[in-house]
């Protein structure tokens, strides 16, 4: 259906050379129009391109050089090192190989358990607050989505209060007999800790096949962490932060549902759950997959958090690529290596969206077409009936 | 690449250049490289940022610059800031740097390799009265570059209710580990351990120097972490945490040594001058003394921190910053940011005066004697971060393993 | 917005359209639901009462950090780390306020304000302007412009932290006001919508005013702008929160604590601006000042946030 919005708001414009009659009659305008055209224009090409375009090539040469902060990165006294921060980052031995894999291992994590959770709990809060009969819609959609138009900072402060070692949510804990951890400075791994619940390994002591085996700087041991205590609160946080925002997608999926297919489903005597699974979710497919691609293209880019709560501590088990990139360059003053980050993720997330839009695109078929037979199935069975 | 494409980006790139061109790109400063020192004609507006420990410390600081000011015809902007080592990375990089700022001793190798900063101590007429460890601490590639502020050291401090409740007198203060060892353990009770250590090398260094290690070789070329002088001394701290005597200030989830002995978590910790404030504003009624770190295998030793008076390689006028330095460095006036805000004087001269104003403060001025700088070879941040992080879970760490790494890492920084 | 800060991430040129189908309802979010999705529909009280109370306990999660924020305010640090879940202040007070007004927060206060307001008008008029112009004006190169600006929602506005800084630097305007607020002048994103909402207008109307021989920038400024005002609203909105809300731009884009804006001033007065410690009262007391302004907004034009969290899902 959207597809063919698009369609047909480019026919009523008629783009050029696309109709040569209306051309013809309208050349005295057509020809107003262009300049207009391209002044009203200007401002924002003048700005991307100052702001975007420009500093992505300055960028660019700058991770090319070993410029430390001092004089004109453009000048003939700044080295040029040619892949040599690329190199440091992939594939030399090294500190700030290390800390990069950290990164990445963080945020991978970070990821994974982000966009799942933010895109269940989403979904859960929506199929609830879209519910007829519930008194107070209003005010529950409106309590679940604020948090996501708060202010970062604002929020981060608050959990930073709340997950003190005696705070709020370690008080609550408390009640339950649970004596809850120093979260914001626990860097136990939790698969860690998993494994150690289950006798299987002791943090203080992990079995040395694990610890002794290396693979790009960091132990094998190292690799399969899992999130920290740390940082799975900054992940609580995140999921309660912007579920708001996609239950808000979700809400507006559902209302689009076509009451008629309900109804025939209702018909035909499929109870919630069957109507659930063969009508609501296809239909909800295509919103899950854009909930899903935005989650993580934002979750990837996650900086704020790091800045106020934890500055990558505690044991850099909350650094992230661009909360490192940034300390890189503005702190240590190797600019070199702190662009090449940015646009070493740059092309991650770049790669994983174009990726995940070719799934996007192909399911969103997929998931048209089976809907259409649903509804066809249904229909068919509602007029029998 | 579709003809759309490639004709949108021309266009984007276009428009970019296009403006760039009109506006000149003249904000990068080319380096000026001079050695003389550049002086604004007339009167200047210096620049100042300081990272202050509160109203007192920029009070006092702000009405210094304004005597100056007020005696020279110029004027001084003091500005607080709230994270100095980004502040002046960003000021030295966008080429606009303040004229005079504070400069911490673990940053400065960096800023003086880079060439950020003014070497200006060979102006100074009385410079061999500034203690010489400090004057060392300021010394890259055999020049040294400015005049330390003031300095503070690390001691012990315990508190004396615990103290006389362990059934301890004045008779047991530790003056050697096996000491520390055993009045810990006669302070340690359920909910309060007998030292709490603040985490990272900033404090953990004192017992390698008291044991005559350190993490670099004397000459700062060789990285000699994973040396016996330094695991042992760590070892011995280690001992001690796992049998409950010593503990990290993160096990007893406080930020920092001082909030653990402030909230009595622990009887004693290892911090500097800056506690007494601390004490003084959040934990009034404590009762508590100072007294000399005790002393390793090695004889005593302790960890000294400080900060000089930086001046930018690109300001615009530095003989009058470095004027303004020289009238902030006088005796009078370092006794007055002592009185203000209880820093240490960093000249000789001023010694006398401050212990006798301030006795309580002896065991810290004692460690100006014996003190350790820190490490401030150019690169090394990144490396003393990540030891820092693996020393997080003190208790816990492989110590050679975590050593062996600091070696391989430092090596790396310092052959660069 | 938390986490999604991009200032212009990958846009789906789906949604958008999705995005104006909602504006152009009068609102959405109060029609009445459909049955989709409804699990419980026509079942027992039991489920009904189920659906309450996890819908009840699921607000108290969302809800009460705010109370907590606010009564921790008015408590003294002692009685706020003592009695975390409290929400009765015990003893009352507002020294945290009174603090507050000591620093230099009344000035990022304004700072705030200022910006925000420059990059709320500026998007709102240049993001019509250019959406207009790539909905309606026929001229040459029009479709490369707007795969132009189709590419430039592929960047993910984090890495562009060290890019923005080298070029505010190069062009002499670090340092300055306008480094704070002309680079977010204008977003792709923004310009995407208001070009998918002309183009779901009816062109008959401009077509007459312009044989009429009004002027083009007339005909946007008095009759095509007019109707685009729930996009206009949207966008505005949307901009405000993004301005108000943006740290990583003012982190790069100034040192001088003269220009602090709430988010940068805010997030480095509570790590260590106040010495030693942490004093709760006054980060709550700051995080709640900067909430209310977004609150008081969000309550006025609530249903219009509805429709821009769906038209700026790709800003998030």
């Amino acid at each position: 259906m959207s597809t063919a919005d698009t369609v047909e708001g480019r026919d009523t414009v008629a783009g050029p050379g696309r109709s040569p009659a209306p051309r013809r009659r309208r050349r005295g305008g057509g020809q107003r129009q262009s300049g207009a055209g391209w002044l009203f224009v200007t401002p924002t090409l003048v700005v991307l391109g100052l702001f975007l375009v420009v500093p992505i090539l300055m960028a660019l040469w700058v991770s090319f050089t070993d410029w430390s902060g001092r004089g004109n990165p453009f000048s003939g006294g700044v080295g040029f090192v040619g892949a040599d921060n690329y190199k440091a980052l992939l594939a030399e031995p090294g500190l700030s190989r290390q800390d990069f894999m950290i990164s990445l291992r963080n945020t991978f994590y970070y990821v994974l358990g982000v966009v799942p959770l933010q895109t269940l709990l989403a979904l859960g809060l929506a199929i609830v607050v879209n519910q007829r009969f519930l008194k107070g819609r209003t005010f529950f959609r409106t309590a679940f989505y604020f948090p996501s138009v708060v202010s970062s900072v604002a929020i981060s402060l608050v959990f930073l209060f709340l997950f003190t070692g005696t705070g709020a949510v370690n008080q609550f804990l408390g009640v339950f007999g649970i004596s809850g951890p120093t979260w914001f400075s626990d860097p136990r791994g939790l698969i860690h800790l998993v494994g150690q619940g289950l006798g299987l390994w002791s943090i203080d002591s992990p079995p040395s096949a694990l610890a002794d085996t290396q693979v790009m700087s960091l132990s094998v041991w190292d690799w399969f962490s899992g999130p920290s205590v740390a940082l799975s609160a900054i992940m609580l946080q995140v999921v309660w932060t912007t579920a708001g925002t996609f239950m808000l997608m979700f809400l507006a999926a559902l209302q689009d549902l076509p009451t008629e297919v309900e109804e025939a489903a209702l018909v035909d005597g499929a109870n919630a759950w069957q109507r659930f699974r063969a009508v609501t979710l296809p239909h909800l497919r295509p919103t899950m997959l854009l909930v899903i691609t935005l989650g993580v293209i934002g979750t990837w880019q996650v900086f704020d958090q790091m800045y106020v709560m934890t500055q990558g501590g505690p044991a850099k088990t909350t650094l992230t690529p661009a909360y490192l990139s940034y300390t890189a360059a503005f702190r240590q003053q190797q600019w070199g290596q702190g662009a090449a980050m940015a646009f070493l993720l740059f092309v991650l997330i770049f790669v994983l969206t174009s990726f995940q839009r070719f799934v996007l695109r192909d399911k969103d078929e997929a998931a048209r077409k089976r809907a259409e037979r649903a509804q066809k199935r249904a229909a068919k069975k509602a007029v029998t009936a | 690449m579709t003809r759309t494409t490639r004709s949108a980006a021309l266009a984007l790139t276009l428009a970019g250049a296009l403006a760039l061109s009109a506006c000149g790109g003249g904000g990068f400063e080319e380096d000026g490289g001079s050695s003389s020192p550049a002086s604004a004609s007339g009167p200047v507006d210096l620049k100042m940022l300081i990272a202050s420990s509160g109203d007192a410390e920029t009070d006092a600081v702000k009405s210094a610059a304004d005597a100056w000011a007020k005696k020279t015809g110029n004027t001084v902007t003091v500005t607080v800031a709230s994270d100095m080592n980004q502040q002046l990375a960003q000021g030295f990089a966008s080429g606009k740097p303040a004229d005079v700022f504070y400069m911490d001793a673990s940053r400065f190798a960096d800023y003086a390799k880079n060439g950020s900063l003014y070497a200006y101590a060979d102006q100074l007429s009385d410079n061999a009265d500034f203690y010489e460890p400090l004057r060392q601490t300021f010394t890259y590639d055999g020049k040294q570059y400015c005049a330390p502020k003031d300095f503070s050291t690390l001691a012990l401090q315990i508190n004396t209710d615990a103290w006389s409740k362990a059934g301890l007198t004045d008779a047991d203060v530790p003056t050697t580990w096996e000491q520390l060892e055993a009045v810990s353990k006669k302070l340690t009770t359920k909910g309060q351990a007998g030292l709490g250590i603040g985490v990272g090398i900033d404090r953990l260094g004192a017992f390698v120097v008291q044991n005559g290690g350190w993490w670099l070789s004397d000459d700062g070329a060789k990285a000699t972490a994973n040396t016996p002088a330094v695991t042992d001394a760590l070892d011995y701290v280690q001992r001690n945490v796992k049998a409950g005597n010593f503990q990290m200030s993160n096990q007893l989830d406080s930020g920092w040594g001082g909030e653990a002995f402030g909230t009595k978590k622990s009887a004693m910790t290892i911090e500097g001058n800056w506690i007494k404030g601390a004490v003084k504003n959040d934990y009034p009624d404590l009762k508590y003394k100072t007294v000399e770190l005790p002393a390793g295998p090695s004889g005593k030793g302790t960890l000294q921190f400080t900060q000089c008076w930086g001046v930018a390689a690109d300001s615009k006028a530095q003989a009058q910053a470095v004027d303004l330095v020289k009238a902030l460095t006088t005796v009078d006036q370092q006794m007055a940011f002592a009185d203000a805000f209880g820093v240490m004087p960093s000249r000789q001269s001023a010694a006398d005066a401050y212990k006798t104003k301030y006795p309580e403060d002896a065991p810290f001025i004692a460690g100006g004697e014996y003190g350790h700088g820190p490490i401030n070879a150019a690169g090394m941040e990144q490396v003393v971060a990540d030891l820092n992080s693996k020393l997080e879970n003190f208790g816990g760490a492989n110590l050679p393993q975590v050593l062996g790494g600091f070696d391989t890492n430092a090596g790396a920084a310092l052959g660069q | 917005m938390s986490d999604l800060t991009g200032t212009g991430t990958a846009v789906d040129p789906l949604t958008q359209t999705q995005a104006v189908k909602d504006m152009r309802r009068l609102d959405p979010s109060l029609r009445p639901a459909g049955d989709g999705g409804s699990l419980v529909h026509r079942s027992g009280r039991g489920k009904k009462l189920l659906v309450y109370l996890a819908l009840v306990a699921f607000a108290l999660v969302y809800i009460y950090p705010f109370v907590v924020q606010v009564s921790t305010s008015l408590k003294t640090n002692a009685d706020a780390v003592a009695h975390p879940l409290a929400v009765v202040p015990d003893p009352f007070t507002t020294a945290a306020f009174q603090r507050l007004a000591d620093t230099d927060f009344p000035l990022w206060f304004t700072n705030s304000v200022v910006v925000t307001v420059c990059v709320t008008i500026g998007r709102v008029f240049f993001n019509s302007l250019a959406g207009y112009a790539l909905a309606r004006l026929r001229f040459r190169g029009r479709d490369a412009v707007f795969t132009a600006i189709l590419a430039v929602l592929a960047v993910p506005g984090i890495v562009l932290l060290i890019p923005k800084f080298l070029v505010l630097n190069y062009l002499g305007i670090y340092n300055t006001y306008p480094a704070l607020f002309v680079p977010l002048l204008v977003d792709a994103a923004g310009v995407f919508i208001m070009k998918q909402f002309f183009e779901s207008i009816p062109p008959s109307v401009e077509e007459a005013a312009r044989i009429d021989g009004t002027g083009t920038f007339r005909t946007f400024w008095s009759i095509v702008l007019p109707m685009a005002r729930p996009a206009v609203i949207t966008l505005t909105i949307l901009s405000f929160q993004g301005s108000w809300n943006e740290l990583a731009h003012f982190i790069i884009a100034t040192d001088d604590p003269r220009l602090f804006t709430l988010t940068r001033g805010v997030a480095q007065l509570t790590s260590g601006g106040l010495g030693s410690g942490n004093q709760y009262p006054i980060s709550m007391a700051a995080a709640l000042l900067m909430t209310i302004p977004t609150a008081v907004v969000f309550v006025v034009f609530q249903r219009y946030f509805t429709q821009g969290a769906n038209a700026g899902a790709e800003k998030g």
